[in-house]
């Protein structure tokens, strides 16, 4: 989900290039969507594909074992031909994305259909993925600014674990058990594809039209997942951290978008001397506007002021003109964000992942520019009903020692 | 289709685009290259400003990139309100700027960009911040082995008298003492039209694009920059340095007319064969880079291995480039790794402002488009570049355990 809102920060695709065409989804033969951006400048393409896939009850963390215990093979294989493969799992989907010639693009497709095949499972293949999960575990409590995030993200979302599961979850990942959780897991028809780059979209189409069949077999015994509600370790900062965020399930997400940039430029102003991050997170399970501020000791109470009343200042300083502004510079961002194809892949397939619709990057790309005061004063009052949710981290005591 | 049939496809595919005229005809006519890239989501405006160490004085190391950031400093709040990136680079022969910016505001961007260049004068705050970031980063790179390493090669290979034997970006030492009255005199000196190339990469209209551009570099002379030829010293050169690991760089001078995408694939090749490996498990690193030049160009390779294994590795170098001079690799192997090798190149190019980069440099120094020679390149022309290349200006940096003093100390 982090990954997803530095994105939204960020970036999609230009409005006007995409050819896009749904597939009808025949079981278990061809992906379920084919989304193509074709961009001639470069004879290189970027394939992402995504598996929408909940990990099995009781398996948190199944969907990146997965992916982890593939990657070494995946890798091996694209850099056959230069290429570059990134695994990523979102709170939507298990994504594999490549990166090589468009000339290759059968090569690489087939790299990708490989991924879909039941994966092998040695025990040393999978105490490495293992070790790379448990560490991937570790590394999203190991700086304050992470330590922020998975709590809010915690309380905003409780039914969402981390990508990389947890540790009773983890103890559950027998060879055995990885064959069942694939099956629990795969359907072709929740395959999608996003190709970026010089290529056609038959010739994209061609290379996904036969994937691996579902297979067959018993699925994982449904399990329950627990989590420790309290954090691994305590957080270690010299600053001072704050957390804010506000559901927003029911919003425009166009809007939120907006307002978190709005709000992130309003608080930059009354705050110069501290960090200041707003997100828009938005996932199949809803939307959340999370603030994310840093302060010096001496500026924690007035920063702990200011964000706790950011919603009422913010609506007190807007106007028609800096909507504009905000939305104009939230679409910039998005086109700088996406001028790498893999990127492009990335926000163009996000957006097909949450919404199921082949165009959905490029709708809100232009419901963004229709953002208006009116909707950003409502989305404001609407979120300054609810209760938000609150981490707050303070700084550390600093002993000086002199020698 | 094969995959050879189609890499052709695709290049032929770009050759649809508007070509690029040769770059003889571009100077004589205007100093903009645009390549229109429909499908492309942001515009990059590479410029490129022949300004470097050879117009400074020794005294004055530095003073070229230290007047680039000076000039853009003032502009930055506007780029950032237009959503435009802005990054300047010093090369030992140009300044570079690059530019991205969406398409609705890439003209206002770039306009900016060439009023601060060329009419606004050095603004005194941004001076004395300018001076004071730049050289406590310079005090900060100084301390790296790999950039003692960077400074003892450029010495070596382009002789104590060259200029280009000096840093683009200076000294920490002598940035400290540039003044305002320095860096306005240069504003004024270089950083004009004339010695100015530009390129425009990403969904613009051509015609529009080069006269956005020409506005300001038209009716300009160009100003071919000048670079004394390099005279380098004996080699090998030895120093003395506080490190656990001994740093070797080999720089390969080649000749104007050989094909420098076969070159860049002779360095990948030759580190390749010194990286860390099963049997290689004393290499800490290893990399290769070409800069290419007007005059020619440079394949300079690069490895750290532990003290006592210096004279080993220093030999090991040259073989690893010199076997590929032997004979043209069979059909197999060459296809097996110019697949690699094509994959790698491209995807170096996978931003619109890497390509601006690239056009830009083909204008200023010549040359044909990277992507054309990566189509043509084969095994023979990749024995053709191992073969032209120069013998080596060798250097070693590191603690020498052998007992014998640096022989150059």
């Amino acid at each position: 989900m982090l990954l997803l809102a530095l994105t939204l920060a960020a970036g999609t695709a230009a409005a006007d290039t995409a050819a896009l065409a749904p597939l009808p989804a025949p079981a278990n033969a061809a992906a379920g969507m084919v989304a193509v951006h074709r961009q001639p400048a470069i004879p290189i393409v970027a394939l992402r594909l995504s598996l929408l896939a909940d990990d099995p009850p009781g398996y948190a963390g199944a969907g990146h074992l997965l992916q982890h215990l593939l990657l070494p093979s995946l890798r091996e294989q694209v850099q056959r031909v230069g290429g570059e493969v990134q695994i990523t799992r979102g709170a939507d989907a298990v994504v594999y994305t490549v990166v090589g010639p468009a000339s290759e693009l059968d090569y690489l497709a087939g790299v990708l259909r490989s991924a879909l095949r039941q994966p092998p499972v040695g025990e040393a293949q999978l105490v490495a993925a293992q070790r790379e999960l448990r560490d991937e575990r570790g590394a999203e409590w190991e700086t304050a600014a992470g330590h922020v995030r998975a709590l809010l993200r915690g309380r905003l979302f409780p039914d969402e674990l981390s990508p990389a599961g947890t540790p009773a979850s983890a103890e559950r990942f027998t060879p055995e058990a990885v064959q069942s959780l694939w099956v629990a897991m795969y359907r072709p028809e929740r395959v999608s594809v996003v190709a970026v780059g010089d290529v056609q979209v038959g010739r994209v189409r061609d290379a996904f039209a036969r994937l691996p069949a579902a297979p067959e077999g018993g699925a994982a015994e449904a399990l329950a997942d627990t989590v420790v509600a309290a954090p691994p370790a305590p957080p270690e900062a010299t600053r001072g951290w704050i957390g804010l965020g506000w559901s927003a399930a029911d919003a425009d997400p166009a809007a939120v978008t907006v307002a978190a940039r709005l709000l992130r430029d309003h608080l930059r102003e009354r705050l110069p001397s501290a960090s200041v991050e707003a997100e828009h997170w938005w996932t199949r399970q809803g939307q959340a506007l999370a603030l994310v501020v840093a302060a010096q000791p001496a500026g924690l109470p007035a920063a702990r002021r200011a964000v706790g009343a950011s919603l009422a200042s913010l609506g007190e300083s807007l106007d028609a003109g800096r909507v504009r502004a905000a939305a104009a510079g939230v679409r910039r961002d998005m086109l700088f964000y996406a001028r790498r194809p893999e990127r492009m892949a990335d926000v163009v397939g996000q957006f097909i992942d949450r919404a199921g619709q082949a165009d959905a990057a490029q709708r809100f790309y232009a419901d963004v520019e229709r953002v208006d005061e009116d909707a950003v004063r409502a989305l404001l009052a609407q979120l300054a009903e609810r209760t938000p949710a609150t981490v707050d981290v303070p700084p550390q005591k600093i002993i000086n020692r002199t020698p | 289709m094969t995959r050879a049939l189609l890499f052709r496809a695709a290049l032929a595919a770009l050759a649809t685009l508007p070509p690029s005229l040769a770059p003889g005809a571009l100077r004589a006519q205007e100093h903009v290259v645009v390549r229109p890239e429909p499908g492309t989501p942001v515009v990059a405006v590479e410029v490129l400003v022949a300004a470097g160490p050879a117009e400074e004085t020794p005294e004055q190391a530095g003073l070229a990139y230290l007047t680039a950031r000076v000039a853009t400093a003032p502009i930055r709040p506007i780029l950032d309100s237009l959503g435009a990136h802005l990054t300047v680079q010093a090369h030992k022969d140009a300044l570079g700027f690059t530019l991205t910016a969406a398409p609705d505001t890439w003209q206002e961007a770039s306009r900016t960009l060439l009023v601060a260049l060329f009419r606004d004068p050095a603004d005194s705050l941004a001076t004395v911040r300018e001076r004071a970031a730049l050289r406590a980063e310079l005090i900060g790179r100084e301390a790296s082995p790999a950039d003692a390493l960077a400074r003892e090669v450029d010495a070596a290979v382009f002789g104590p008298d060259h200029p280009w034997r000096r840093p683009a970006a200076g000294f920490s030492t002598t940035v400290e003492k540039l003044t305002l009255a320095d860096v306005d005199g240069f504003i004024r000196s270089y950083l004009v039209p004339e010695r100015t190339v530009a390129a425009v990469v990403g969904p613009v209209d051509a015609a529009a694009a080069r006269e956005h551009l020409a506005a300001f570099l038209r009716g300009s002379p160009w100003q071919a920059p000048r670079a004394e030829p390099p005279a380098p010293v004996e080699s090998p050169v030895r120093k003395e340095y506080s490190s656990i690991t001994a740093w070797i760089a080999a720089s390969y001078p080649f000749p104007p007319e050989v094909d420098e995408e076969a070159v860049r694939m002779l360095g990948e090749l030759a580190v390749e064969g010194l990286s860390f490996g099963p049997s290689r498990r004393s290499v800490y690193n290893a990399r290769a880079e070409v800069v290419r030049r007007a005059e020619g160009g440079e394949l300079r390779i690069q490895i750290v291995v532990p003290p006592r294994e210096v004279d080993a590795w220093a030999g090991r170098i040259d073989e690893a480039v010199a076997r590929y001079a032997d004979r043209a690799m069979v059909p197999s192997l060459f296809a097996d790794r110019v697949r690699r090798f094509r994959g790698l190149r491209l995807r170096e190019l996978d931003t619109p402002e890497a390509r601006a980069q690239e056009a830009a440099r083909e204008l200023f120094v010549g040359g044909q488009g990277r992507l054309a020679d990566l189509e043509r390149l084969d095994a023979e022309h990749l024995l053709a570049a191992a073969r032209a290349l120069r013998p080596a200006t060798l250097v070693v940096l590191g603690p020498f355990v052998d007992g014998a003093p640096a022989a150059n100390d």
